[in-house]
């Protein structure tokens, strides 16, 4: 291939990295960086228009063969991810307006998810992973606002230093089986009823669960949530976890399960959304609860796997967008608080209705909708995802982890009570929202309602 | 404009009412309260307008409109009007401009957001009842709840957040369990006829055997039962009805309830006939024991609110009586209950609230005498307990009479074969009407009569808006006594169809 079409076929990418370039070049040398923030949103966009623009001509190619490939369904998985980006970076405005190595960082993760969106090969699927997760740990620190910030840093890079171990040696067993790297040696390793290749196939099944937060490996995400500072939680909650499972759908590809991975596949899901609806009840912090509701989430997530090949894909992106739309909503209207201990509170929210509207009704509908409450877009994802594993004749648990949904639903009923319902607390500030934090809530409210009211043609584009 | 458009206006009026309330600022609440008002007047006409071009000849839908929605699910928003739906969509729109006049005193916090959740709530009611895609159908049944809860949740008393979240608990409960129902619902429709589709008219087309069909029936049969409620699933209901503000109890009892027994009239039993003559003793069991538990219940009351909530239970159950009686006579006698409840449960509820908007209290044991206090209320109160006894000329007495008939016409002959149980369980519902009488009759007299007082005199008696408005309802609940053939006339063909549907064997070899 020429080098003019390996450009345009890793448009997204290249374009990041001009970014990532630039910014650091401001960095270094410019005394101020208060654009920063404009040029990752310019950044950012350009990437996702690259994405979407690549999907829309139906854009194929092999630029390198056998590991890096493009087509149309990763290039629109790009263009959703790098969209849900972008009110991220708006959202960041409050904490980190002068600090250019947040945005660096971000796309840089970012970079990496494109890249394992693309990969054909164990070897850039890994890569790609790798980059995405490692400017994460530095992000949690970044905020450094309260002591348990580098705690919450160190669990996150142990556990996912574990990951990673488990993934390589999945890898290296399917390699020593296989001999090829190629990401299709995972679906052959599914079909096997080879020893090795299913302790490999477990191996990074398990290196998934962990860095996707299933229990029981979902420990490091609460306290890393919790650390971080809210614009990186909502990475993290949103598009991050969207990484993992589209690395994971890539291996999966559209290769039916089969006994015993299949087990795995759907009992520990379905405690996570169990274990992660009953503990989240209890929580006081906000982004406590969103990571319980998060394992929650994870779990409906990787049920979507147990489904038919042919509706995974589809399922699983169409989650991830309602998903990662409503919970960037409710980020974005978290009101503001004295510091970010105040404002992590789930007490912060009390009365909230009575000192913003908007803030209360945004945050309600996004409670609602990750409560899989029709008609908010929560709720077809959902639906999607289950009528897919019933399909795929696992009713029981298609039963029960409906039945595990249901337990969600108590404690995103009760922010809203705490919104509505609640009195003020005395002399409680009106909460201040920056053109910043509105724009990402904007942005993430048209798209919301673009999904509800037209489930059917979000879905026909997948 | 198509007749078609006309129904389209009317389910959507009500998200126009919320768009017109956010032009309005907070502070103008006449303005708020009069856009409320008109705009569901204007509804209510259209409504109207509906229902007299309605074709009481024709059998199936009327005013459909169906357009792909969701083409890989064969998801349609068809939505239309027929025998099942027309009267609750003329209840529905009945209520909304009373409900919303009737709160123009006692709301006072946050009026935007209120009528901005009722408008929410008659749009997803309105929606459930015309909905004819199982889909659809689920969605508004769901969004119902939202509404809802917040009212009872914001404006309600005391315990309001116990009550609301025990509510909202409650009947998500059924619906996730329905949920799963209706994803194997479909499955199974594909995999038998290759159809995917959510379209109630298919649906009815399903073959499954009787095994699925319980299980199936025990799903979508528990969510509308809790809807109803029936005994024993009946507990939230008066928690609820007890701490929701009067527009939230007026909702609730005037629509809201009817919503169990329209899910069990047009899905329940029709989508699965084999199971409902298996399970047909036991749902004709647990509607008689809600018509006299309710009714002992609400007996030993002092709580006003509770004696009509827990009447809304005994009543509800003739509705399930005439319903499961699977006679012609009994389903439209199920049908017309179910609209004379919602009048004069609404009704009491209304007036419940304007005396306790006057005197604070809702103990029984407070007031007496209101007769010589308040006699143009009391003339009311007197009216709509006598049309919630089931007195002849009301609309009440047409509902059970009719149900009592159709359960006796349908029992006799099982009597005869020599299963008795139906008729013991009939009779045991006549039992129903006299313990009605009395609970209703209990209350009014120490209400009415006796030795006058109340607190917080002296009061004043009722203002011309709620003359108004209690007088709409009773001329309703006289016309629908003293005219019933109108109204049974166009639902006639939908309860032959319904008795069809249910009693037609589907596969050889199904139950009884």
């Amino acid at each position: 291939m020429s080098w003019l079409a390996v450009l345009t076929a890793l448009a997204p990418e290249n374009v990041l990295l001009a970014g990532i370039i630039v910014l650091i070049g401001a960095e270094i040398f410019a005394r101020h960086t208060r654009g920063a923030l404009a040029i990752a949103l310019v950044v950012v966009a350009a990437a996702a228009g690259a994405a979407t623009l690549l999907f829309t001509s139906g854009y194929a190619a092999t630029p390198f063969p056998g590991h890096y490939s493009i087509a149309p369904a990763g290039s629109l998985a790009k263009a959703i991810v790098l969209a849900l980006a972008l009110p991220v970076l708006l959202l960041s405005r409050d904490d980190f307006a002068e600090d250019g190595q947040f945005h660096i960082l971000v796309l840089a993760s970012l970079y990496g998810l494109c890249l394992l969106l693309s990969s054909d090969s164990f070897l850039t699927l890994f890569l790609g992973l790798e980059i995405m997760a490692l400017p994460v740990y530095v992000l949690v620190l970044l905020a450094f606002k309260r002591p348990e910030s580098p705690e919450a840093a160190l669990k996150y890079l142990i556990l996912g230093g574990t990951a990673t171990a488990m993934f390589l040696m999945g890898i290296s067993l399917l390699y020593g089986g296989s001999g090829t790297l190629a990401v299709s040696t995972f679906a052959a390793a599914l079909r096997s009823s080879d020893i090795m290749a299913t302790a490999g196939v477990t191996l990074i099944l398990l290196a998934f669960f962990l860095k996707g937060a299933i229990v029981p490996f979902h420990a490091w995400a609460p306290d890393a949530y919790e650390g971080a500072s809210i614009p990186v939680t909502a990475y993290m909650a949103t598009i991050i976890k969207a990484g993992v499972l589209l690395a994971a759908l890539r291996l999966f590809g559209t290769e039916v399960v089969s006994r015993p991975t299949d087990d795995l596949l759907a009992f520990l899901p379905l405690v996570s959304i169990v274990w992660g609806n009953l503990a989240a009840m209890r929580q006081q912090s906000f982004r406590r609860m969103i990571a319980y509701s998060s394992v929650a989430h994870a779990g409906y997530l990787f049920y979507a796997f147990l489904g038919d090949g042919a509706g995974r894909f589809q399922a699983v992106l169409f989650y991830l967008v309602a998903y990662g739309l409503l919970n960037l909503l409710a980020f974005a209207s978290l009101p503001s608080g004295r510091d970010d201990a105040a404002r992590d509170r789930l007490d912060n929210l009390k009365g909230l209705f009575q000192r913003s509207p908007f803030a209360a009704l945004m945050i309600g509908m996004a409670m609602l909708s990750l409560a899989g409450i029709p008609p908010f877009p929560g709720f077809v994802a959902k639906f999607l995802i289950f009528s897919n594993v019933m399909a795929a004749g696992y009713t029981t648990y298609a039963v029960l982890g409906l039945v595990g949904s249901y337990l969600g639903i108590y404690f995103y009923l009760r922010v809203i009570q705490l919104m509505f319902m609640t009195p003020d607390a005395a002399g409680a500030p009106r909460p201040v929202f920056n053109r910043a934090a509105l724009g990402a809530s904007g942005l993430c409210l048209l798209a919301a309602i673009a999904v509800a009211v037209f489930p059917g043609w979000v879905m026909g584009q997948f | 404009m198509s007749d078609a458009a006309l129904l389209n206006v009317v389910l959507f009026l009500p998200l126009a009412g919320i768009a017109l309330l956010v032009l309005v600022p907070a502070r103008s609440e006449g303005t708020i309260r009069g856009v409320a008002f008109w705009v569901m007047v204007v509804q209510l006409a259209a409504t109207a307008l509906l229902y007299v071009h309605y074709d009481a000849t024709v059998s199936g839908l009327q005013f459909e409109t169906r357009i792909p929605w969701i083409p890989a699910w064969g998801v349609y928003y068809q939505i239309g009007l027929d025998g099942y739906n027309i009267l609750l969509v003329l209840l529905t729109a009945f209520l909304g401009p009373l409900v919303v006049a009737g709160a123009f005193s006692a709301i006072t916090k946050d009026i935007k957001l209120f009528y901005a959740m009722v408008f929410l709530i008659q749009f997803a009611m309105l929606g459930t009842f015309v909905a004819q895609d199982l889909f659809v159908f689920y969605l508004f049944w769901e969004a119902m709840l939202i509404p809802m809860f917040l009212i009872i949740g914001i404006w309600g008393g005391e315990r309001r957040i116990y009550a609301t979240i025990k509510f909202f608990l409650y009947t998500a409960f059924g619906s996730i369990l329905m949920l799963a129902a209706v994803i194997y619902l479909v499955y199974s429709l594909r995999t038998t006829s290759g159809v995917t589709s959510f379209a109630f008219a298919d649906l009815y087309r399903t073959q499954l055997p009787l095994s699925v069909q319980l299980v199936l029936l025990s799903a979508f049969g528990l969510s509308f039962a809790i809807k109803v409620p029936i005994v024993p699933f009946h507990t939230w209901l008066p928690d609820a009805h007890v701490e929701a503000p009067t527009a939230g109890s007026v909702i609730l009892a005037g629509v809201l309830l009817k919503m169990g027994t329209y899910g069990f009239m047009k899905l329940g039993f029709p989508l699965f006939p084999d199971a409902t003559r298996y399970l047909a003793p036991l749902f004709m069991t647990l509607a008689v024991v809600s018509i006299i538990y309710g009714a002992c219940l609400a007996l030993v009351q002092n709580d006003i609110k509770k004696i009509i909530a827990y009447s809304s239970i005994s009543h509800l159950g003739y509705v399930m009586l005439g319903l499961i009686s699977l006679d012609l006579i009994g389903i439209q006698g199920a049908i017309i209950q179910m609209v004379s409840h919602g009048l004069t449960a609404a009704g009491l509820f209304l007036m419940v609230g304007m005396i306790y908007e006057r005197c604070h209290t809702r103990e029984l044991s407070a007031y007496g005498g209101l007769a010589k206090l308040l006699p143009v209320y009391s003339v009311f109160f007197m009216i709509l307990t006598l049309a919630s006894i089931g007195l002849p000329t009301t609309s009440g007495f047409t509902g059970e009479f009719l149900v009592l008939l159709g359960a006796f016409k349908a029992s006799w002959p099982l009597h005869v074969a020599g299963d008795s149980l139906p008729l013991v369980l009939a009779g045991s519902a006549v039992l129903g009407v006299v313990l009605g009488a009395l609970y209703m009759l209990r209350f009014a007299q120490s209400f009415l009569f006796g030795k006058a007082k109340a607190p917080h005199e002296p009061v004043t008696d009722l203002n011309l808006r709620e003359k108004l408005i209690l007088a709409a309802i009773v001329v309703a609940v006289f016309a629908l006594g003293l005219f019933p053939n109108e109204p049974l006339s166009k639902t006639e063909l939908a309860a032959k169809e319904f008795q069809q549907r249910v009693t037609s064997v589907a596969i050889p070899g199904g139950a009884r």
